[in-house]
């Protein structure tokens, strides 16, 4: 005994049995939906990867900047403490007398910090920005 | 359909291999049941695995996971710096390394060790004792150079790191290093404004905890706490930078000059009691002269001498026991109890004013009217120019003096203290007493700190002790003018100044031998000193000096003593813009101002943009605190 078996949905498309002939066909939009499911779901697949990429990359950016402050802070501090020590007078001093080959004058002079007599009237600021190229 | 069973006979040939025969059948059911069976033990397995991770006891894998993933880093809070008054750094703390191990994970320490010695410049056979500790954690250079730490990093030795921590460090080296104090090696402050003030400076550590992945990457959306570490409060000391270092450079050739055992400059503000600058030094045991780390100014007491004449002048024109012109006759040397006191140089009798006693600093002018003024009087007028306790400095190990109360004092405690000697004085307390006098009779708190200030910079002051009145400005004013003379004409005058009015007085102790006593003529120990300040009209700068145990043929306090005021008066003066009697004709007209450095600029400016919020009700100045 052989039976026939005959579905009225094989496979993805929607078949139509015609009653004459015996064959399914598929309808179109019915072909053109499952296309479109299927490419929507690689698309989102793809959205969030893509998405996900992004998400990653700004992370790795965030923790590379926070290295760097972090870095910058360390090495702010490190300058500031070279700044203080060679300003300070003892260091100069050193340079002066050794690299430089300076010798310390017997006495000193200091120069007045308000020259007595000179003129009263206060001299004017100048006009305008005096480093701008157009007034040179 | 029904079903019959199928006959090998027919089916004709080749049935045989086609049809399975029963037990075929049976074998390949027994197989089937035995797979599945299999199959089921497995899957029960995998599912008993699965209720016990996600049911049984899920706590311990989600910490374990946990612990995989999230990882605590500790923040580090920076101590904060100490700056001087201009905003200059004198202690500030920067990043450093040190190198760490961990001797389980180390393999071979003999080796390691070895390695690392040559790298760390440590001694070898100390690095192999750690690294074979069976500890988890040891130090094996703490503190050292970056690029000391990298090559040890180079050397890839399993088990040994490299941790970042604080170092302290003071740029100007060993300068005002008595007053800045020291921290240990975790930065704990353990001397001088280190101490005082460590919880100040002491900041507060915080933690970020993140979720992190493979290679410690960030897992985005993972777990992320910060809380953020607070710095230390950056801590103004009232010093000047360049003052110090000028203090120490004078005071060290002074003491070099005339051999002495050390010596103690100290510089104040005589109206507010702020202390520029404070020096010491010391002659090492083997002979060379060097800056201290002991703040001698208040720590080291020592018999004043002659300086103390001005209080004992103050003490005699306040009781209107006598005016400056007040005449009597001075006899060369005066016998008092068992004791004979004695002028130098020598002179015959002859009539002194009171400034001319001032003046010529005569013993005998000086005892024989602190007689006319009496025990107590003295006494009382010494205790209110604070001799004999403790200032408002609050510095550790601050000494107070020795006053004794005058009912305690002996037939020659008088006379002997009326001139400087029975009575034990800190140059910061002889110093302060100055300030009075300049400051017309008000004794100002002495301070070593101005505020403080936090990470952003503002700036909160530190309430100052109060001033107490101590004198009528108009005997102070009395006392300022005989002590100009003094400069002017009389044993001071190398602490002259050009274009500036000084005010000042020379002292030369007997110093107390170890032995007791002052030992005999040509035996004698001195302590020799001058104090004064300046403009006279107007002080804006005091000054004392004090030279322990000059030797060779000067050791009076106007030759060893007041150059040293004066070399370092000259300097000063120009540093704070303090202008000459000569300057300041016409500084009062709009315009006209003190040349400025734009440290100073931008403090006047502060200073009064504070004022204005002050005075508008804006801003309310809440006092610092010590640690």
């Amino acid at each position: 005994m052989t039976a026939v078996l005959r579905h009225s949905r094989v496979g993805l498309g929607h078949r139509i049995d015609d009653g004459t002939t015996g064959r399914a066909t598929v309808r179109p939009e019915g072909r053109s939906a499952v296309a479109l499911v299927v490419f929507g779901f690689f698309a989102t697949l793809l959205a969030l990867a893509a998405f996900q990429s992004v998400v990653l990359s700004g992370q790795f950016e965030f923790d590379s900047l926070q290295r760097r402050l972090e870095d910058g802070r360390d090495r702010s501090q490190l300058l500031r403490a070279e700044v203080a020590r060679l300003e300070s007078p003892g260091r100069i001093l050193e340079v002066a007398g050794g690299r430089l080959g300076l010798v310390s004058p017997p006495t000193r002079f200091y120069l007045p910090s308000v020259v007595p007599g000179d003129p009263e009237a206060i001299l004017a600021p100048p006009v305008g920005d005096p480093f701008s190229r157009a007034s040179r | 359909m029904s079903r019959q069973p199928v006959g090998r006979a027919s089916l004709g040939r080749g049935a045989a291999t086609l049809v399975p025969n029963r037990e075929t059948h049976l074998r390949f059911r027994r197989r089937a049941v035995f797979v599945g069976l299999m199959l089921t033990v497995v899957a029960g397995l995998f599912g008993w695995r699965l209720v016990s991770l996600q049911l049984l006891e899920p706590e311990r894998f989600v910490a374990h996971g946990e612990a995989q993933r999230i990882k605590t880093l500790k923040l580090r809070a920076g101590r904060g710096a100490i700056v001087d008054r201009n905003g200059v750094d004198l202690a500030l703390s920067v990043p450093g390394q040190s190198m760490i191990a961990n001797p389980q994970r180390v393999e071979d320490p003999v080796r390691a060790a070895r390695a690392l010695a040559q790298v760390l410049g440590a001694d070898s056979e100390l690095l192999e004792r750690r690294l074979s500790s069976d500890k988890s954690f040891v130090y094996l250079g703490r503190q050292v150079d970056s690029e000391v730490a990298a090559a040890a990093l180079a050397l890839r030795i399993s088990g040994v790191y490299a941790e970042e921590e604080w170092e302290r460090v003071r740029p100007g080296g060993d300068s005002a290093l008595s007053i800045l104090g020291r921290t240990d090696i975790d930065s704990n402050g353990i001397s001088g404004m280190e101490l005082v003030f460590d919880g100040l400076l002491s900041g507060t550590d915080g933690e970020r905890v993140v979720e992190m992945g493979m290679r410690g990457a960030s897992i985005p959306g993972g777990e992320y706490s910060v809380e953020p570490a607070a710095d230390g409060r950056t801590l103004v000391l009232t010093l000047d930078r360049a003052l110090q270092f000028e203090a120490e450079r004078v005071l060290l050739d002074g003491v070099e000059a005339v051999g002495a055992e050390g010596g103690v400059l100290l510089a104040m503000r005589p109206d507010t009691g702020e202390i520029l600058a404070t020096a010491t030094v010391r002659r090492s045991s083997d002979g060379v002269v060097g800056i201290s780390s002991e703040h001698s100014a208040a720590t080291w007491t020592y018999e004043p001498g002659s300086i103390i004449k001005p209080l004992t002048v103050s003490a005699i024109l306040d009781r209107a026991v006598a005016a400056p012109d007040t005449v009597r006759e001075v006899p060369p040397r005066l016998e008092v109890h068992d004791a004979t006191f004695s002028d130098s140089p020598f002179h015959e009798t002859m009539d002194l004013t009171l400034a001319d006693v001032v003046r010529r600093s005569s013993n005998v002018g000086t005892i024989l009217w602190a007689q006319d003024l009496g025990a107590e009087a003295l006494h009382e007028q010494l205790r209110e120019f604070g001799l004999g306790s403790v200032t408002d400095l609050d510095f550790p190990g601050e000494a107070s003096g020795i006053l004794h109360p005058a009912g305690v004092w002996s037939g020659t405690s008088l006379p002997t203290i009326a001139i400087g000697q029975g009575v034990s004085t800190t140059p910061l307390q002889m110093l302060t007493a100055y300030a009075a006098l300049a400051n017309g009779g008000v004794r100002p708190a002495p301070t070593l700190v101005l505020g403080t200030r936090d990470d952003g910079g503002v700036f909160e002051p530190r309430r100052r002790g109060p001033a107490l009145t101590v004198l009528p400005a108009a005997v102070a004013a009395e006392v300022v003018a005989m002590m100009e003379q003094v400069v002017a004409s009389g044993t001071g005058t190398r602490a002259q100044v050009p274009g500036y009015r000084v005010a000042g007085k020379t002292g030369t102790a007997w110093k107390v031998l170890p032995a007791g006593g002052y030992g005999s003529e040509g035996h004698r120990s001195y302590v020799s000193s001058f104090a004064g300040f300046l403009p006279a009209e107007a002080p804006r700068l005091a000054v004392i000096v004090v030279v322990d145990e000059p030797t060779g043929g000067a050791y009076s306090g106007g030759r060893v003593a007041a150059p040293v005021f004066a070399e370092f008066a000259r300097f000063a003066v120009r540093q704070l813009r303090i202008p000459s009697a000569e300057e300041s004709v016409g500084l009062e007209r709009e315009g006209r101002v003190m040349a400025l450095t734009p440290a100073r600029h931008a403090i006047l400016r502060e200073a009064a943009e504070v004022a204005r919020l002050e005075q508008s009700g804006e801003m309310v100045a809440a006092p610092a605190t010590g640690g």
